[in-house]
């Protein structure tokens, strides 16, 4: 038997880049999603999702195929940049790996008309909001870890 | 109804749960030994077929492929038919339908169902965190860092904003559940608890607090499936739980973008509707005496004394707070002490609750939680963004 100074080891490398299956984000560009002109609009500023062209669903999220009528062949149509708080809630714990610092954060169902989607509201606290409230698109940027531009959407509270 | 032989739950064994100094593999071997133990004249080589219920082993065990891992560790041949299966925290049930068609079907006599969950990682909490968000939507809903408590606190807020659901009627939930649980030695939490305890509790996200919430939890349970020839051999066909009627339903949706409601499940209906008829229960309040249903927040089983036709919509908070969920009420609901005592090691669950029903007919579980000779009983899972609904019905008459 080895002696225990003298055995071959295992080495484990002391960090792993973030697997992409460990990333929330998915990558934006048309190399790797069917999806990527909804990414490109929402750099440029605009919410927008996709609408089929044969049966006039509006989806959300956008698709490649329309959950409706299963036509593919949609188009993407701008969605409103207000909306009204259907429902939200403050995250005072539980953030996902890497975000377990970043509560507290409010999330929020948004009300824009032809969808209701699932978003995140900044900029306030929960006891500052109310079922009702308008709210307003921001667009920020996702940084790191790919070696790509990425970005994502929140709200924001706004005046009446 | 379209099944062609009678299937019964034999019987089944827990491990204990809670923050387990355990692998999966060792939850695994403990739940099947003392499943095995529990259930006399099966033995493992009477076993044809195997399914495994469990959501996250890729994640928190870096494992796939869980049945046949499952067989070797319990020295089960399955002979017949082996499957792991996924349905988020409908895992286990999913597992004990796949069984319970297998020998309605004639495919097979005997099943072993095991349920396992290991979640708990120490120092890696937010691990589970980021486990429960990719459920939904990962890309669209986890990237807003959502995961069930935000989720079931949305439901909660609409509850209250359209019904008048109270604080204090989420925390009679939990006080109920929490306080059968004290009396359960498998269950994570075994200490009673009162309303005050629960809205103090740490608030997780308004108006849910800690104790709204179910845990995080490792876990394992079993239970043998058979069918009646092999019933008839091993047993008494009164000493059993005969499935009666099966309803599941999803509604083309499971993002949080795309749900029907936020303050009532029609998902859950529908699975109800259709259980019921084919148990041929016609009045669920009068004829249901024992029900174990998914309370992984406190709202959820408000919502579902509602959605299963217990109650009228809104009014599943007057429900708990008049006592007709409670252990001597119109129906016993979460005997077992739910998801939020026992804790919710996510596929363990639905086979935890049906090893209750199980339990229950056979006046097999302490005293100050057991119901009073029930005859028929349910089990309920909601799964993801409540998206989906499975129920199974129990009887300890055998079916004609």
């Amino acid at each position: 038997m080895t002696a225990e100074g003298d055995r071959d080891r295992i080495e484990l490398p002391d960090t792993i880049e973030l697997p992409r299956l460990l990333d929330l984000f998915d990558l934006q560009t048309a190399e790797y999603t069917g999806i990527a002109p909804f990414y490109e609009r929402l750099a440029e500023g605009r919410l927008s999702t996709t609408r089929c062209a044969d049966c006039g669903e509006v989806h959300f999220p956008p698709r490649v195929v329309c959950p409706g009528c299963l036509s593919d062949d949609l188009a993407y149509v701008d969605l409103p940049d207000r909306g009204e708080l259907f429902a939200f809630t403050e995250v005072r714990a539980g953030g996902p790996v890497g975000f377990e610092d970043d509560v507290p954060f409010v999330v929020a169902i948004v009300d824009l008309g032809d969808v209701r989607l699932s978003t995140r509201i900044d900029d306030a606290r929960g006891e500052d909001l109310a079922i009702g409230d308008p709210v307003e698109l921001k667009v920020v940027d996702v940084v790191g870890p790919a070696d790509l531009e990425r970005v994502w959407f929140r709200f924001v509270p706004v005046a009446d | 109804m379209a099944t062609t032989r009678n299937v019964a739950i034999l019987g089944g064994g827990h491990t204990p749960w809670g923050t387990r100094e355990a692998t999966w593999k060792d939850l695994a071997q403990e739940a099947g030994k003392a499943t095995f133990d529990a259930v006399p004249g099966i033995e493992p080589s009477d076993v044809e077929g195997l399914f495994v219920g469990t959501v996250q082993p890729e994640r928190f065990a870096n494992q796939s492929h869980l049945a046949p891992l499952v067989g070797e560790l319990l020295g089960v041949e399955a002979t017949k038919m082996i499957a792991r299966t996924e349905l988020a925290c409908a895992s286990g049930q999913a597992a004990i339908r796949y069984a319970w068609l297998a020998i309605a079907a004639g495919q097979l006599d005997v099943a072993l169902v095991l349920g396992v969950e290991k979640m708990n990682l120490p120092g890696h909490m937010a691990e589970a965190h980021s486990s429960m968000l990719n459920v939904m939507d990962r890309e669209f809903d986890g990237g807003n860092f959502s995961n069930a408590p935000p989720f079931f606190a949305l439901v909660a807020q609409r509850h209250m904003h359209e019904y008048g659901t109270t604080r204090e009627q989420l925390a009679q939930v939990a006080v109920k559940n929490k306080n059968h649980a004290a009396h359960n030695p498998y269950a994570q939490f075994q200490r009673e608890v009162d309303v005050d305890d629960v809205v103090d509790s740490f608030t997780i996200a308004p108006p849910l607090c800690l104790f709204d919430c179910s845990g995080i939890t490792d876990g394992g349970a079993g239970v043998i499936l058979a069918s009646e020839d092999v019933v008839r051999e091993v047993a008494q066909p009164d000493d059993v739980a005969w499935i009666t009627g099966s309803g599941q339903a999803s509604l083309a949706g499971n993002s949080m973008n795309n749900l029907p409601s936020f303050s009532s499940w029609p998902q859950a209906t529908i699975a109800a509707e259709n259980a019921y008829e084919q148990a041929g229960i016609e009045d669920p309040l009068a004829e249901i005496d024992v029900a174990e249903v998914h309370d992984c927040f406190s709202i959820s089983e408000i919502v579902e004394y509602e959605a299963l036709g217990w109650a009228e919509p809104g009014e599943g908070g007057q429900f708990v707070e008049d006592g007709r969920s409670a252990l001597d009420g119109d129906i016993a609901v979460n005997p077992r002490g739910g998801l939020l005592g026992m804790g919710h090691p996510l596929g363990a669950t639905g086979v935890s609750q049906a090893l209750e029903i199980v339990n229950q007919f056979k006046g097999a579980v302490e005293p100050a939680r057991r119901v009073d000779d029930p005859s028929v009983g349910l089990t309920h899972n909601l799964s993801g963004t409540a998206s989906v609904h499975s129920i199974l019905t129990f009887a300890r008459e055998v079916p004609r």
